[in-house]
């Protein structure tokens, strides 16, 4: 037998053998087989010598073509067992999907700070700054600073905690009011929101002994009721979407005139009516008004220069409205069953 | 405030419904918070004799009347009633009339005898029962003997009116009234009100001036105090039509005289009180302060104490009323009363509240005063009640009007400005629009030169003191609906908050990511709270901020400390079956510099945290264990890194309410700003917590200052470190913290960095000792380091540890 027909023999067999490979180690060990030092290859090859001259360019030329072959053959069969291999080993790993996963823990926020943040957000945006002020408070600055002197009638519209004839618990986040004007220089303007908790001797199933107001004032010149009216627009529609509809109804307040109340178009029935606007189609959610001219004096501002108005609601009632809550008392029961509802 | 809309159309003609109008009045500023239609759901009961009586023989107390309701036949009607009488006029429910419960007659057998209808309590009728004469309470309701038979009850009892219930603001007293919110209506309804008639006969004879005499001896606390007398009384049930009214407003008719005084006070605003002419000294009365120590029994018959902040009437001799709130017992009128004097008078509002206040005794009458009543209208009222008595043919009326006035009425004039107003409200109102408004408030308005109004406010709106309060005339008769939204122009700036917030709710915010919930508990405690913290009796957390008026003990003291209510709320979810509490709240401690205030106290605001129960859900990949002092040493660690305060050391905590093993405090530039840790058993058992219960308690503020640094960016390495593994068995009282710092001055400037991986106390290293493992990281800034450089600085790191020690290495 040639040189030749040894070689091409010698490939069909190790074509045959390396086809029939089952794994990568088998792969590997025909590689070292056929190709190796040992291998009949180099076997083949010692018997060059024998071979004419001339002919030695032609058989060099096959062995090439042989060796490439087998190298070739060698890598598509590695690559096809790889992937064999690679789909067995997927085939085996499979996980429960259905099963829960290891969630990190992540408590909740209650909803009247997720509700109190929302409106700071929205104000905070329209240029107000945010002032705090304190719970405990005097006579003068929760109620006479606002309008409201000694056994005036408007002062039964809140029943008061009293800690001494002179120091009370605040009814009101108002007293941030005349706070937040003697704090600046006279007729300067003012752009503010006070946010807090408020408190008034009255415990049933509508009515919170401590509950939590946000207080706004703007004072410049030429504040109208309009403007008012435009500035709670933009707040509601942000609040609670582009399509509630506010209006104003006259009310009272010592310490606003004109005064009125703001409805809401109603969030749930959007107006139509139903149950929680009691088919009425419009929802309270604050009082406001222009500031009375007596606030902004007792204040050391002057009337006939500077106007303002000012506004507070009730952040339970926005939150109840927003989150469809129907029972004051859930925010300070802290039964975690309802704080982990909200985000 | 109740208005009957019959009483109503006395004053200003209007047919549109009682609805609607309700609306409108909403609109101006009385809101009408319901609308009631009186007699709803009664149909089919009429008025019925009973012509005859007896006894059902198969019963022990229902009785069987023949009923004749002008039907044209007698009908057989069973009542369980036992007031019926023979002769009686009674309400009676006829086949197939429906009541307002719901109910529906039908005909029934009743121990063995038909029954073809009802006779109706006051009760059934839908009618409160303390707005009736007590003998009209039990039983069935027996109406007047002159009562037509047949007739619609509704129509008899005055249940075809409709009541709007008012929601009155404090500032429109002018509409405690009919006139006034006739007044209101005829405004909004382009109407004119008519007041109703006044006109006296005075068929008496003779002269006040020679009957009685007044004075004011305290013009600061009554302005005006004015009588009438009337003589030839009969006491005697007022008319049903007055009575029927009365009722529709929630006022019990009681008699013609004490009715009448309700109805002027209902109709005209004045309250009004009667006394019985022969009772008083000297025939005299007198409004002074009372005296100090002075008594007075009021008509409710109880005793009353006197100050003399508090206004009297009185004769020569002794007080007989206390002015504004209620009348004197003595002077009463009674049955056997021949001659009246009826008061109308204008107290002063701040003293009437007070009064009232002091004694608990609010009345129609000082509700009133307190809001402040027309003193331009105290006549009308005596005259109207004196109209209304000789109306019903009760009396004869003296000539004259007794009055002391030290302190005539001026009525305020205001020079308003209309571009003002406008300018107020932001809509361009006309001034003729204007001008329109308060006239038809019967405000008196000129206009003047120089295009300024000048308004004259009238005598029941005396809340009308400024250019402000007529804006709001004008703004709520033209309609708030009219303005249209402006955004107010102002200089562009940015809104800011107080650092401290924004830091809050960073630590809201990393403690719910950190997986506590956050609560927000009352701010007032009950005091035993401290008892059950056990803080001893000297501690400064029970200097606490009491309540005058608590709604109750368990919300009486302001908080020193946010931990109990935070302890409360965890016992309720545990007892609520919570797997696991973890909790955290925001808020202030109320702090007083001196008790009793006598300044505002620091309101600190803190952090409060409390973990118990499971560490994590149940949850297949997640073992049950319980929270421990590493769990909430882990949060306290991450917050503080959260606000890059980082130069904190820890120490023993010695709060008496702490397990004193298991705690420690924070302390940051040599001052403790809170602890945290384990609960200490009795406490936890106080609480009704496990044992297992840790907690946090830290000031806010030490937060805010390092919050605002700012992270500045270090090079990363740019070569590999290396890492060694070492565990030591040490004596278990050396602290990580000290063998660490053994590690530490022994490796030399290439450790970067020491971690504990693994703590084992147990059988394996024997009693009393604890395995250590560590894992340490080595780095050098210029070069990557060699095995054996660290080889060597580990040697001498183990060979430190094992001397210091006498620590064993363990493979």
């Amino acid at each position: 037998m040639g040189m030749k027909d040894m070689l091409l023999e010698l490939r069909e067999k190790a074509l045959q053998d390396l086809q029939a490979a089952k794994d990568s180690q088998e792969l590997q060990d025909l590689k070292v087989k056929y190709l190796g030092r040992k291998g009949p290859m180099t076997e083949i090859l010692r018997g060059m010598g024998k071979v004419p001259a001339a002919d030695r360019p032609k058989i060099g030329e096959v062995v090439n073509q042989v060796k490439q072959t087998l190298e070739q053959t060698i890598r598509d069969r590695a690559e096809i067992l790889k992937e064999e291999a690679l789909k067995a080993k997927i085939a085996n790993e499979k996980v429960d999907i259905t099963l829960p996963g290891r969630k990190p823990a992540c408590g909740h926020l209650h909803p009247l700070t997720l509700t109190a943040r929302e409106i700071k957000r929205i104000f905070i945006h329209m240029g107000f700054d945010v002032i705090e002020g304190p719970e405990i408070d005097n006579d003068y600055f929760n109620f006479e600073a606002l309008n409201l002197p000694k056994d005036h009638p408007a002062r039964d519209m809140q029943d008061t905690f009293y800690i001494t004839d002179n120091y009370l618990l605040r009814t009101q986040t108002s007293g941030v009011q005349a706070r937040t004007m003697q704090a600046h220089e006279p007729n300067t303007p003012i752009r503010m929101i006070s946010p807090g908790a408020v408190y008034r001797n009255d415990y049933d199933a509508t009515h919170s002994p401590m509950f939590h107001q946000v207080e706004g004032l703007v004072v410049d010149r030429d504040i109208s009721l309009a403007d008012l009216k435009g500035t709670l627009e933009l707040f509601c529609r942000e609040m609670f979407g582009d399509d509630v509809k506010i209006r104003l109804r006259p009310s009272y307040f010592p310490f606003t005139e004109p005064s009125c109340e703001v409805d809401i178009s109603c969030v749930i029935c959007g107006g139509k009516g139903c149950n929680v606007c009691k088919h009425s189609g419009w929802l309270e959610i604050l009082g406001a008004g222009e500031v009375h001219p007596n606030v902004l004096k007792m204040s050391g501002y002057d009337p006939s220069i500077m106007n303002g108005y000012a506004f507070g609601m009730g952040i339970e009632r926005i939150a109840m409205l927003k989150y469809g809550i129907d029972d004051l008392r859930l925010f300070f029961e802290n039964d975690l069953r309802f704080i982990r509802q909200f985000r | 405030m109740l208005v009957s809309i019959e009483w109503l159309k006395k004053y200003v003609d209007f047919d549109i419904t009682p609805e609607e109008l309700a609306d409108k009045l909403t609109h101006v500023g009385l809101e009408v918070e319901s609308v009631i239609h009186l007699g709803a759901g009664i149909s089919g009961v009429l008025t019925g004799k009973v012509t005859a009586i007896g006894r059902n023989p198969k019963s022990d107390h229902l009785w069987v009347c023949q009923m004749d309701y002008g039907s044209g036949e007698i009908v057989q009607i069973q009542t369980g009633a036992q007031n019926v009488k023979l002769g009686d006029m009674v309400p009676v429910a006829t086949v197939g009339a429906t009541l307002p419960n719901g109910m529906k007659l039908n005909p029934v057998k009743m121990a063995g005898l038909d029954s073809y209808g009802m006779l109706c309590s006051a009760q059934e009728l839908g009618i409160d029962s303390k707005l009736l004469l007590p003998e009209q309470r039990e039983g069935i309701l027996i109406l007047p003997p002159d009562t037509p038979v047949g007739k619609d009850i509704r129509e008899v009892l005055g249940l075809t009116d409709t009541v709007l219930d008012i929601d009155l603001t404090a500032n429109k007293q002018d509409c405690f009234c009919m006139t006034g919110v006739a007044r209101e209506a005829a405004a909004v309804l382009g109407k004119k009100m008519q007041l109703p008639d006044m006109a006296v006969k005075e068929n008496d004879g003779r002269d006040i001036a020679g009957m009685m005499k007044n004075g004011i001896e305290a013009p600061d606390l009554c302005s005006r105090f004015a009588n009438r007398i009337i003589t030839d009384i009969k006491i005697m049930p007022s008319p049903e039509w007055m009575q029927n009214e009365l009722r529709a407003v929630s006022i019990r008719p009681i008699n013609n005289v004490v009715d009448v005084t309700n109805y002027v006070m209902m109709e005209l605003g004045q309250p009004m009180h009667a006394y019985d002419y022969d009772t008083l000294k000297d025939h005299t009365l007198i409004v002074r302060r009372a005296k100090a120590g002075e008594k007075l029994t009021t008509l409710d018959g109880k005793e009353r104490d006197l100050t003399p902040d508090m206004i009297v009437i009185a004769d020569t001799e002794k007080a007989v009323g206390l002015g504004g709130v209620m009348g004197g017992l003595q002077t009463e009128v009674t049955d056997k009363t021949q001659t009246v004097i009826l008061e109308a008078a204008t107290f002063n509002g701040p003293s009437i509240r007070h009064t009232s206040k002091a004694l608990g005794l609010r009345s129609e009458a000082s509700m009133r005063f307190e809001r402040g009543v027309d003193t331009g209208h105290t006549w009308y009222a005596l005259d109207r009640a004196v109209h209304l008595l000789e109306e019903m043919g009760a009396c004869k009326s003296v000539k004259g009007i007794c009055e002391s006035c030290p302190v005539p009425f001026v009525p305020t004039v205001l020079s308003i400005s209309p571009a003002a107003m406008n300018t107020r409200i932001g809509v361009e109102i006309p001034v003729a629009e204007m001008v329109s408004i308060l006239r038809s408030l019967e405000f008196e308005v000129e206009e003047e030169a120089d295009g300024s109004l000048k308004v004259t406010v009238p005598s029941w709106r005396s809340d009308v003191t400024c250019d402000a309060d007529i804006s709001e005339e004008i703004a709520r008769l033209h309609s708030y609906d009219k303005i249209e939204s402006h955004n107010p122009m102002l200089a562009m700036k940015e809104g800011r908050e107080d650092p401290m917030e924004t830091v809050k709710d960073g630590v809201q915010d990393y403690l719910a990511s950190a997986g506590l919930d956050e609560v927000q508990n009352y701010t007032f405690i009950h005091p035993s709270f401290m008892d059950k913290m056990m803080l001893p009796s000297d501690d400064v957390r029970r200097k606490v901020i009491r309540l005058m008026n608590p709604i109750s003990d368990e919300f009486s003291t302001m908080r020193t400390t946010m931990l109990p209510g935070m302890l409360a709320t965890a016992a309720y979810n545990l007892a609520r079956q919570a797997e696991s509490v973890k909790i955290f709240e925001t808020g202030r401690v109320y702090l007083p510099k001196s008790l009793p205030l006598t300044e505002h106290p620091e309101e600190r605001q803190m952090i409060g945290a409390v973990m118990t129960g499971r560490r994590y859900d149940l949850n297949w990949t997640n073992g049950k264990d319980d929270v421990d002092f590493f769990d909430m040493k882990g949060v306290v660690e991450g917050l503080l890194e959260s606000v890059h305060l980082t130069g904190y050391g820890l120490v023993p905590c010695t709060e008496p309410y702490m397990h004193p093993g298991k705690s420690c405090a924070v302390r940051v530039d040599g001052k403790v700003i809170g602890c945290f840790g384990c609960l200490h058993p009795t406490a936890a058992a106080n609480f009704n917590v496990g044992e297992e219960t840790y907690v946090l308690e830290m000031e806010l503020a030490p937060l805010v200052k390092a919050a605002g640094t700012v992270p500045q960016y270090t090079h990363l390495a740019k070569f590999p470190g290396m890492s060694r593994d070492i565990a030591v068995v040490v004596p278990d009282t050396v602290s990580m913290k000290e063998l660490e710092g053994v590690i530490r001055a022994n490796a030399g400037g290439l450790l970067r960095q020491v971690r504990v991986f693994d703590v084992y106390t147990g059988r394996q290293v024997g009693k009393g000792s604890k395995s250590v493992a560590f894992n340490l990281t080595f780095r050098a800034d210029d070069r990557t380091l060699t095995d054996a450089e660290i080889d060597a600085i580990m040697k001498t790191v183990v060979n430190n540890v094992q001397e210091t020690y006498k620590a064993q290495l363990r493979k």
